[in-house]
């Protein structure tokens, strides 16, 4: 148990095996490296992509847009109640079939030519198709491998070497511990970001920052003994990684509206049961590019999509279990996201600033200290994907 | 002179606010607090935080089933209350300065509505 006396950090010691040369600069804003990115890392990974409290029913249906790799995704879910990802894009010639960015029907037809497609994909219907020379069979949409852990969808645009839950290892089981994977509703805002996705991501997994950018919301969990808020622990499981948060053993009070959104959205995780999980100080770092906090009464995901080198789009979601019960819920929640997007307001305004200095190309290298061990184990990871793809096109060429 | 109140009779001290802050949408309640003057936050929050407890209580007590008109209004209030509070009790002097960054984080989905 933590008090103001015992805090430790993690030692280097537990990190040397991710180096600790300094790292090149190049790789955060340069688009010949996103380009290999596209390919080496997001072409050959799971993708958080949404959640299935979106399908509530079957026949309800999102489209997602991945920049990153051109694609515009139509997620449904079936007449037997299957959650199932296509392109979202007409068989005949390309056009993209679906506008709506979300929906319920039980069949999707093109504007073009009125091709007709049914929820598990197949062509139930084109307008003069004995014309064609092919059949019905070959014109379904083009699916795309899609699963589902602690109620998240995942999209894999490549072709999988492993099923979702075997790419996420122990963490799959985490996901279903935490509230994520009972959640109906949730919050959401976005922003744009001109910056690196890497960039934008690793200011979300370290806590050195804290004090200097946050000073509003880091005053009440910092302590002379762990003045940075550092993690208890990191953890690390192929690309993934995780950190358990530290909570400092005497907060100070509350101030007033905030106390009383604490103490009415309390006795509302108390009734969802979910206060005290073993996850709930855990906060995952999924390959390549979603967070998780465990906490119950803030537990939000965070997704940094890349767009191009030097953009990307974040999505923050703080998921909910049910529909607001009572006005003291509503309260509650909206208190919480407000927080929350107090916080990644200054957070997105830094990150801009950073990918500014980066992207002139006066540094070689940045570093990285033991407590952002976190950035350097995704740099690895990013950089040992791009290689390894890189040698294959080589092997390919030579 | 009209005497039509907004807001529900054991909430008249907050009838002045009604106008200005009761907004749906969470979006809207954030921008108003964005667009707010000083003045204006801190004046609000000073009638109406002592009112949060007894507000929340009576909407509880009467449940969205048999809210009226004045009922969600005062749910709205109070909504507002939240994001002006962030401003008065946590960012202080800074939230000039943070609404201004605030407003690229777009509020696209909430429970009560966005």
């Amino acid at each position: 148990m933590n008090s103001p006396t015992t805090f430790t950090p993690v030692g280097q010691d537990e990190l040397d095996w991710l180096g600790t040369d300094p790292v090149p600069a190049t790789p955060y804003y340069d688009p010949e490296w996103f380009d290999l990115e596209r390919e080496a890392v997001f072409r050959r990974s799971w993708q958080q992509i949404g959640h299935v409290c979106e399908l509530p029913e079957n026949g309800s249906f999102i489209r997602r847009e991945l920049e990153v790799l051109g694609a515009s995704l139509l997620i449904t879910r079936g007449k037997d109640g299957e959650v199932r990802a296509f392109h979202n894009v007409c068989t005949h010639r390309g056009t993209l079939l679906v506008d709506e960015a979300q929906g319920k029907r039980n069949t999707f037809s093109c504007p073009y030519h009125m091709w007709t497609f049914g929820l598990d994909g197949g062509l139930i219907s084109a307008p003069d198709f004995e014309s064609f020379h092919v059949t019905k069979a070959e014109c379904a949409l083009p699916p795309v491998a899609c699963e589902v852990a602690g109620g998240l969808i995942f999209v894999h645009l490549g072709k999988p070497e492993s099923s979702l839950r075997e790419w996420l290892g122990p963490y799959a089981n985490k996901l279903d511990m935490m509230p994520v994977a009972r959640a109906t509703t949730f919050s959401e805002y976005v922003y744009d970001i001109a910056a690196n996705w890497k960039l934008t991501y690793d200011n979300f997994q370290e806590n050195y920052h804290l004090r200097f950018i946050h000073p509003s919301a880091a005053g009440p969990v910092t302590s002379p003994d762990n003045p940075f808020a550092y993690p208890t622990a990191y953890d690390f499981h192929g690309p993934h990684r995780s950190q358990r948060i530290w909570t400092k053993p005497d907060m100070p009070e509350p101030t007033p509206v905030q106390g009383m959104a604490f103490q009415r959205g309390a006795a509302c995780a108390m009734a969802d049961g979910i206060l005290g999980g073993e996850t709930a100080k855990d906060y995952l770092g999924l390959f390549p590019n979603f967070f998780l906090f465990g906490s119950p009464m803030q537990h939000f995901s965070h997704t940094v999509y890349p767009i191009a080198a030097g953009q990307s789009r974040g999505v923050i979601r703080l998921y909910w279990i049910g529909e607001d019960e009572t006005p003291s819920e509503r309260f509650a929640r909206e208190y919480f996201m407000a927080t929350a997007r107090d916080v990644h307001t200054e957070d997105r305004a830094v990150i801009e600033r950073g990918h500014k200095g980066l992207a002139s190309g006066a540094l070689e290298h940045l570093h990285f200290q033991t407590q952002e061990s976190l950035c350097r184990h995704l740099f690895n990871m990013v950089s040992e994907k791009v290689e390894a793809y890189r040698a294959e096109c080589e092997g390919v060429g030579a | 002179m009209s005497t039509q109140t907004l807001l529900p009779e054991s909430f008249q001290a907050l009838e002045p606010y009604a106008v200005g802050w009761a907004l749906g949408g969470s979006a809207v309640r954030a921008a108003r607090r964005g667009n707010s003057t000083p003045g204006e936050r801190e004046a609000f929050y000073a009638a109406a935080v002592g009112e949060l407890p007894r507000a929340l209580d009576y909407l509880d007590a009467k449940g969205f089933a048999a809210f009226d008109d004045a009922d969600e209004r005062l749910m709205n209030l109070m909504l507002s209350l939240g994001h002006v509070a962030l401003a008065v009790e946590q960012q202080k002097g800074a939230e000039t300065r943070h609404a201004r960054d605030r407003a690229h984080m777009r509020i696209t989905h909430t429970p009560a509505g966005a």
